[in-house]
């Protein structure tokens, strides 16, 4: 379970400061599917960060499992996106020099995973997303749909409870997007909780449940 | 491990000009280290090794003598060498009666040292070190013959005197002024060059000739041959002891074993080098400056790659250690061609040394001398990039992960 406590979080941009999340109170149970929808500059990308262990808050708390990520050092936090988080970026954020099973492996390679087992998951993982045949290929060799899918391999390296997703969709085509989004619930039907930010309706209508974020706070 | 090796050497490869020339940095540094610590090692070992032949040699000087120059702080006598003949334990002593004088041949005059001694001795003195020239004027054979006791206004001159010195060269039956005395040269030497190059410089005359016609009566050097080369040490404190009640002086008397001059030269050879290395280690200080600037540069490029390797779990270390890595299979590599270039280096300076020079010093490389070469390029290498990998491992995953 993902709570958060009156999360607030201000960056300082030289003399300005910006309050990106003001006071934002956020339950989100295990095995949700879960949007959070708003325009650009609302707080969600901010929001994703303080819940996938990124970035910890200015006031507030921000609670995994009960753990006041907050409080935690560095290398813990670090611990925590290894083991309990998968993220998935709009970017797809691939190691460029890295083929698909090395990129899938990677974070089992930081887990220290052994080498046998890592490769092996890894080819597993890719085939579950239907990577099967693009083993070797370099990211650079896949389309933008498919870049996503080993990326989302990639998240389910460790097997984690949570997937991220910052605009998972928001740089394939409407069908790849589609792919995307069957793949994820097919996740969240195993049981993982799935946190997806969007600005696509459609996308965000798929979810079981869809926060709306406004200038720092969640609406409703 | 193996899929780290991978990415370490993909990146490596990314950037494949730029690891290159970091690697060219280590390799001219290590380089540089490795040839003069071998040329080195070979100065050392030529000049000891004709130290070693002569290691049951005692040199009798007055005063602390400089290698190879007569002293000019007084002289033996008959009496010193006498008594230093007496001491047990010594099979034979030479004394040599070495002065300054001019030297005309063909209306050049040189400044150069003549040196009595008994015709019989110079075996004693010179042992098989010294020949004369092979070949010569006189086709094949030597070049002419050794002094003998009976001989009357004759010398031997050392092989510079002969082909060096003067504008023509001198050959056996050629008849050289010294002192205003025509002497007429009965051999030529063969060349030295060395520790013993001193030897090419010098006229031998006969004792009789250095006293009677040079007017030459102070022995300046006594050679002494030791029984027993174990015994040196202490044979040599007895000669100075008695050398010096002789005089009625105190630390009059300097008697050098082969053994302490080894000592000596090899404590000279070792500042040299330690000056030498320390003068190289700059162009290893350059090196380190390379590969900190690439790994920075490397760092700031990859920026947003190492945010995305710490939002899907990387810790501190991980990154750490990836970059550390990188850094130390780079300097790994430029420490194996610094190797390389090396042991070509220092084969090319003994060359060079030889026919620019004409000394002739073997290259010596030594296999630890290769492995600290490849230890140190490392270890410039790791402490290098531990500024650049710290930089990246302390990065905020947020930040880099948002930088492109």
């Amino acid at each position: 379970m993902i709570r958060t406590e009156n999360l607030t979080k201000v960056y300082r941009m030289g003399e300005v400061e910006v309050q990106a999340l003001r006071d934002v109170n956020l339950e989100i149970q295990d095995g949700e599917f879960i949007a959070i929808a708003g325009p650009s500059g609302s707080g969600k990308s901010t929001l994703l960060n303080m819940m996938g262990c990124l970035d910890k808050p200015t006031s507030g708390a921000i609670f995994i499992d009960d753990i006041d990520t907050g409080m935690l050092s560095e290398n813990k936090l670090a611990e925590i996106r290894r083991e309990k988080i998968g993220f998935i970026f709009q970017q797809f954020n691939l190691i460029h020099t890295l083929n698909a099973l090395e990129n899938v492996a990677l974070p089992m390679f930081f887990a220290g995973v052994g080498r046998e087992t890592r490769l092996k998951r890894a080819e597993e993982l890719l085939a579950k997303v239907g990577l099967e045949d693009r083993v070797d290929h370099k990211p650079s060799e896949l389309s933008g749909g498919e870049q996503q899918r080993m990326a989302i391999a990639r998240a389910l390296s460790n097997d984690p409870e949570i997937i991220i997703g910052d605009e998972p969709t928001g740089n394939v085509d409407t069908e790849a997007g589609n792919v995307i989004m069957d793949i994820l619930e097919g996740l969240n039907r195993e049981g993982r909780t799935i946190i997806v930010v969007t600005h696509d309706a459609e996308i965000a209508a798929r979810a079981g449940r869809t926060k709306r974020m406004r200038d720092g706070k969640v609406l409703d | 491990m193996g899929d780290v090796f991978s990415l370490v050497y993909r990146n490596i490869r990314e950037r494949k000009g730029r690891s290159v020339l970091t690697i060219l940095g280590i390799t001219v540094g290590i380089g540089a280290v490795i040839a003069l610590i071998s040329i080195g090692y070979g100065m050392q070992e030529s000049i000891t090794a004709e130290l070693i032949e002569m290691a049951d040699v005692i040199m009798v000087t007055p005063m602390s003598m400089e290698f190879g120059s007569f002293g000019a702080f007084g002289s033996f006598t008959d009496r010193d060498l006498e008594a230093v003949k007496r001491i047990g334990g010594v099979k034979e002593a030479v004394a040599m009666r070495g002065v300054t004088e001019d030297i005309e041949y063909r209306g050049e005059t040189f400044r150069v040292e003549v040196v009595g001694i008994e015709p019989r001795d110079m075996g004693a003195v010179f042992g098989e070190t010294v020949k004369l020239e092979e070949g010569g004027d006189d086709g094949g054979g030597t070049t002419g013959r050794e002094l003998r006791d009976n001989d009357h206004k004759a010398c031997e001159i050392g092989y510079s005197i002969a082909y060096d010195y003067f504008s023509d060269e001198i050959g056996v039956n050629d008849r050289l002024t010294i002192n205003g005395s025509k002497f007429r040269v009965v051999g030529v030497l063969e060349k030295q060059g060395g520790f013993r190059s001193d030897v090419d410089s010098q006229i031998y005359v006969t004792t009789r000739d250095a006293m009677t016609i040079l007017d030459n009566d102070d022995i300046s050097i006594i050679f002494v041959r030791v029984r027993n080369i174990a015994d040196a040490e202490e044979i040599a404190a007895e000669i100075e002891e008695r050398i010096d009640d002789n005089h009625k002086l105190d630390d009059f008397t300097s008697a050098m074993t082969m053994g302490s001059a080894v000592e000596q030269l090899e404590f000279i050879f070792g500042t040299i080098q330690v000056v030498l290395l320390a003068i190289t280690s700059i162009s290893l200080i350059v090196a380190s400056l390379v590969i900190m600037n690439t790994m920075l540069m490397s760092v700031m490029e990859r920026t947003h790659e190492i945010g995305v390797m710490k939002a899907i779990g990387a810790k501190n270390r991980n990154i750490l250690s990836l970059f550390l890595l990188e850094v130390g299979v780079v300097s790994a590599i430029g420490g194996v061609f610094g190797c390389i270039f090396g042991v070509i280096g220092a084969h090319a300076m003994s060359f060079g040394l030889q026919t620019a020079l004409d000394v002739e010093i073997a290259a010596i490389v030594k296999p630890e001398v290769l492995l600290g070469g490849v230890a140190v390029a490392m270890l410039v290498g790791v402490l290098s990039g531990l500024y650049p990998a710290r930089k990246a491992s302390k990065m905020s995953p947020v930040e880099a992960v948002r930088y492109e």
